[in-house]
């Protein structure tokens, strides 16, 4: 029997999933997207780099700050120039923000999929709140800032708030204990997502997984550490692997990403050189003829952005590589490599944490 | 500063198929691009699977240039030994749009190659499920991302 899911549907995002099933088993499951699909990269032909930082952003809204800065990066190798000191390390914080901002906001949702917690999706978004507060005092939005630019960061970031953002960061580690013991030691979601959806390493590499949901089979790659960028390189943490590959080390991983981006926010916030935050870079200047890949980990995984430019004020052509794009190929191919039931369909889907709008772009 | 990693592969890859690379570089640390001859993309896809470790596939794109009456297919891969991208590259005529598929090479090309066909028109032989991905089932628009589809709003921009 086929069953289809969406693309209206009660959790978050547009999309249909197409599920064949014999009984309880799962024997395919087929995502239908493109509901979303705005043509971005064909927009981003007919813009100046400057104008193109808000389509792109369009992409995922949670996690604004990781999409633009790949393609902020991008434009900046082609130009030549390096941000200051300052700004990577303003840089860094957004990223992470965005980066804890996206994890709660999956993570809620995943907690939906897996039945009756209705609480933690509240947890999550009331959690959300303080950061969305800093976000503001620094950015000026709470959503969707902008505020990277070629050669730096449109505001300096405002000293006066470093205590806040600690304390916040204070609170927000005690709200990850109070997590730690409704979620990961909680029976009903133990027995949800436990040996579900099992992923092994070379399948991972093999269907092209990305971020932490690779990471959640145990396969290390990460670019903050493969090949670091602004001043990730300056700052300790880990990259966090589970070797189970199940939805609940796919889950257990991005709860691990969010108390390391709390010790990565903390060094950044702390180690903030002064000095100037941007070189300005006139929106109407010509990108010099050349062509750029640049690599940065979201939220959702690894987003390539490959502008390559004529001699023009506008890129001749940027691909984005998506990760949510790449991560529901690996879902589609689930029930070829391990059982799935009908029941388990939603965990498996919402533990690879799934963006439709990033896979339409 | 190139790494002695990058100009190793690229080394191994130039004496292996001599006769099929048409350019070769590093672009910068990390960063490998060569362009092969489309008839010889399976072999060499497979060469630097199986012999290079580039194992994880990361998407596959094009690029049209009309003037020069050619579309540029791009393969981005990835050794999660090295850490290293490669960009394989081939050209082929504008209007002859057909290239062998590597879903025997990388099964997880399927996506990004359906998406390519789509938005350029090129077809990918070999591929089983060569279907739209994105647009609409009914779409009789033309391929959007080729540089003669126009923008409505395009003009005045």
């Amino acid at each position: 029997m086929r069953i289809s899911w969406g693309p209206q549907h009660p959790m978050s995002g547009q999309v249909r999933i197409l599920i064949d099933t014999d009984g309880e088993r799962v024997l395919n499951i087929i995502p239908d997207i493109g509901f979303t699909h705005r043509g971005i990269e064909k927009i981003l032909e007919n813009r100046n780099v400057v104008q193109g930082i808000v389509p792109i952003e369009r992409m995922v809204m949670v996690d604004t700050a990781n999409i633009a800065l790949s393609y902020v990066r991008a434009a900046e190798e082609i130009l030549g120039i390096e941000p200051p000191k300052r700004a990577q390390y303003i840089r860094v914080i957004l990223c992470e923000v965005c980066r804890i901002l996206s994890h709660l906001y999956g993570f809620g949702l995943a907690a939906e999929a897996c039945g009756g917690y209705p609480a933690v999706f509240l947890w999550t978004t009331a959690d959300r709140e303080p950061f969305l507060d800093l976000m503001e005092r620094i950015t000026g939005t709470r959503w969707s800032y902008s505020f990277f630019v070629p050669g730096g960061v449109y505001a300096d970031f405002p000293d006066k708030i470093k205590e806040k953002f600690l304390a916040t960061l204070d609170y927000f580690e005690q709200r990850l204990e109070a997590y730690r013991r409704a979620w990961f030691e909680n029976k009903i979601f133990e027995a949800r997502a436990k040996n579900v959806g099992i992923l092994k390493p070379e399948d991972a590499l093999r269907l092209g997984a990305a971020g932490p949901n690779l990471r959640g089979s145990g396969v290390a790659l990460d670019v903050r550490k493969d090949e670091p960028y602004e001043a990730y390189d300056e700052i300790d943490f880990k990259v966090v692997t589970r070797p189970e590959g199940d939805s609940y080390a796919r889950l257990m991983i991005r709860y691990l990403e969010m108390v390391e981006s709390v010790k990565i926010l903390r060094q950044a916030i702390e180690n903030m050189p002064s000095g100037p935050y941007r070189k300005f870079v006139s929106p109407l200047r010509r990108l010099p003829k050349g062509e750029a890949y640049t690599r940065v980990e979201t939220a959702r995984g690894e987003i390539g952005v490959h502008m390559i430019s004529d001699g023009g004020t506008k890129p001749y052509r940027v691909k984005i590589v998506s990760p949510t794009l790449r991560n529901l190929y690996v879902v589609s191919q689930m029930p070829k490599i391990s059982e799935v039931l009908l029941a388990d369909v939603p965990v498996i889907l919402y533990s690879f944490d799934p963006w439709y709008l990033d896979a339409d772009r | 500063m190139v790494e002695a990693t990058e100009s190793k592969i690229l080394e191994t890859i130039k004496s292996n198929f001599l006769q099929d690379i048409e350019e070769a570089e590093v672009l910068r640390p990390k960063r490998i691009s060569i362009t092969v001859k489309s008839e010889k993309i399976v072999d060499v896809a497979r060469f630097l699977k199986e012999k290079l470790n580039f194992d994880y596939l990361l998407s596959v794109s094009a690029v049209d240039y009309i003037k020069e009456n050619r579309f540029q297919i791009i393969y981005y891969v990835l050794s999660s030994k090295n850490k290293i991208v490669l960009l394989l590259r081939t050209n082929i005529p504008r209007d002859k749009p057909s290239v062998p598929s590597l879903i025997s090479v990388w099964e997880a090309v399927d996506y990004h190659e359906r998406e390519t066909w789509e938005m350029f028109g090129i077809v990918f032989e070999g591929h089983p499920n060569l279907t739209r991905l994105l647009l609409p089932e009914d779409w009789e628009g033309g391929h959007p991302l080729r540089k003669d589809f126009k923008l409505s709003s395009s003009e005045g921009v």
